[in-house]
């Protein structure tokens, strides 16, 4: 699914008076031998008790266009995932440009902060 | 004129945890907040990484310590749903039983809180007297007055004998009637009143806009409420959404002190239709490992949690997220601060009743 597609289909839920009810990024490990991982980026909208899932899976260069100007409550999801996860998330409606979350380690969600931790625990048992 | 920018927080008398806003005011009158998180992350999530599927409830249930049995109760649902487990009835029945005691809680802790906020001491230590007694509740039941430890992927660790639960509805029922006089105060004093009414007014439209959740949602006449889903055993219990439509700092205090009531009134139920005996079972084996995802959704006194897990059929889970109800309530604070006197952000901020520690993970 390219940019257009992803925003053409957020906007059918917009139009059809659905709630984003959660946004969710999932990390992929790169497999043994390969550089980087990906993410699982998933919307998840509500309308009438029922929920139905956006999906995309995108690399660490990848930008991802935000769907905060069709939904209002969007930014603070993607603020989130670009702190912890470091998705390219761009066009923020409310950019807290990498400041939402002041954790001592910088985006400790992505691919290479994961494997680092694995491979440091590896060693250390 | 200049405008000026105040920061409130980390450190505030009305935020029990951290949470920074930067205000940006035109005088006396706010025109934006800027909030900062991350004060008390704790990378709860990222423990999926050394700790097993089998003990990891365990850390949902400390993301907070009020609504820690729903934290628990949403890791567990997640489980069963991926490996497909039917839990007992009686333990369905006990999992809303203590979820409902949660929110009469949480609920109350809040009036107290709010109490405190407006500066009414003596309400802020009726609502906390009458809390206790829930407290007591959950020890004699439970074992614990914050950490409960009872919720289990396919059950509940153990029963509650009839007899107990035949006097926590009695007690419940006493609860509810010594809540009257500081219930009436909240509701009619004129100092309240005062603070709470036309104060931060939330419209139906921009609660729908902002995603706002739970008695935030329902204060502006959002009938929002994921029990009506028929999650566990609500469906099969008499409710209807707890709704005000002035939107206003009193209609969330009016919605709060109203579903206190109501859980109060489902507990009742929950115990009547309850399959009797103690000798039926509460919790079955899991064989196996999970592989799948799921998607849960509760009711947790602040609003609408949504869980989400991904197993990968090791030991150890690929993906543990918990979106909390503070979270999804927090561009709804944002919108209500903006245009409000400075006066008044503390007592909007109070009315979300916010939880940094879930939201921050």
């Amino acid at each position: 699914m390219d940019k257009l597609e992803f925003l053409a289909q957020a906007g059918e839920y917009q139009r059809g008076a659905w709630r984003l009810a959660f946004v969710n990024a999932t990390t992929v490990l790169p497999a043994p031998g390969a550089e980087e991982g990906s993410f699982e980026l998933c919307w998840s909208f509500e309308k009438g008790g029922r929920l139905e899932h956006l999906r995309r899976t995108v690399t660490p260069q990848e930008e991802v266009p935000s769907i905060s100007e069709l939904f209002g409550c969007a930014f603070i999801y993607e603020n989130e995932i670009r702190d912890l996860f470091g998705v390219k998330l761009t066009g923020i409606a409310v950019d807290f440009k990498g400041e939402m979350y002041r954790t001592a380690t910088k985006v400790p969600m992505s691919p290479r902060a994961i494997r680092e931790r694995i491979e440091a625990r590896s060693k250390k048992s | 004129m200049k405008r000026t920018v105040v920061l409130m927080g980390p450190q505030h008398p009305v935020l029990p945890e951290p949470l920074v806003l930067d205000l940006v005011l035109d005088d006396e009158k706010v025109v934006d907040a800027i909030p900062t998180i991350g004060y008390v992350h704790r990378g709860l999530e990222a423990l999926v990484e050394k700790v097993e599927f089998t003990d990891f409830g365990n850390v949902a249930e400390r993301i907070c310590g009020i609504c820690s049995f729903m934290h628990g109760m949403g890791y567990s649902l997640a489980l069963e749903d991926i490996m497909k487990v039917e839990v007992p009835e009686r333990a369905k029945f006990l999992r809303v039983v203590w979820a409902e005691l949660s929110r009469v809680q949480s609920h109350l802790l809040w009036l107290g809180l709010a109490a405190d906020a407006f500066g009414f001491e003596n309400l802020f230590m009726h609502s906390w007297r009458l809390r206790e007694r829930v407290l007591d509740i959950f020890e004699e039941t439970t074992g614990g007055r914050v950490i409960f430890s009872v919720c289990r992927i396919a059950g509940i660790k153990q029963d509650v004998p009839d007899a107990t639960l035949a006097d926590v509805v009695r007690r419940l029922h006493e609860l509810k009637a010594d809540l009257a006089e500081p219930g009436k105060v909240f509701a009619s004093d004129p100092s309240i009143r005062h603070r709470l009414s036309g104060v931060g007014v939330l419209s139906r439209e921009d609660a729908l806009r902002v995603g706002a959740v739970g008695p935030m949602a329902r204060a502006s006449g959002v009938a929002l409420d994921v029990r009506l889903t028929g999650q566990e055993i609500y469906d099969r219990l008499s409710f209807e959404p707890v709704l005000e439509t002035d939107g206003d700092c009193m209609a969330r205090c009016k919605v709060r002190l109203r579903e206190i009531h109501q859980s109060i009134e489902l507990i009742r139920q929950a115990v009547e239709l309850m399959p009797k005996g103690e000798d039926a079972p509460v919790e079955v084996k899991v064989k196996g490992l999970p592989k799948g995802e799921s998607f849960i959704r509760l009711e947790q006194p602040r609003g609408e949690v949504v869980y989400y897990v991904k197993a990968n059929g090791t030991k150890y889970l690929e993906r543990f997220r918990a979106r909390t109800p503070t979270f999804a309530n927090v561009p709804a604070m944002i919108e209500l601060v903006k245009g409000c006197d400075l006066a008044d952000v503390p007592n909007i901020i109070l009315t979300i009743d916010p939880c940094i520690s879930c939201t921050e993970r």
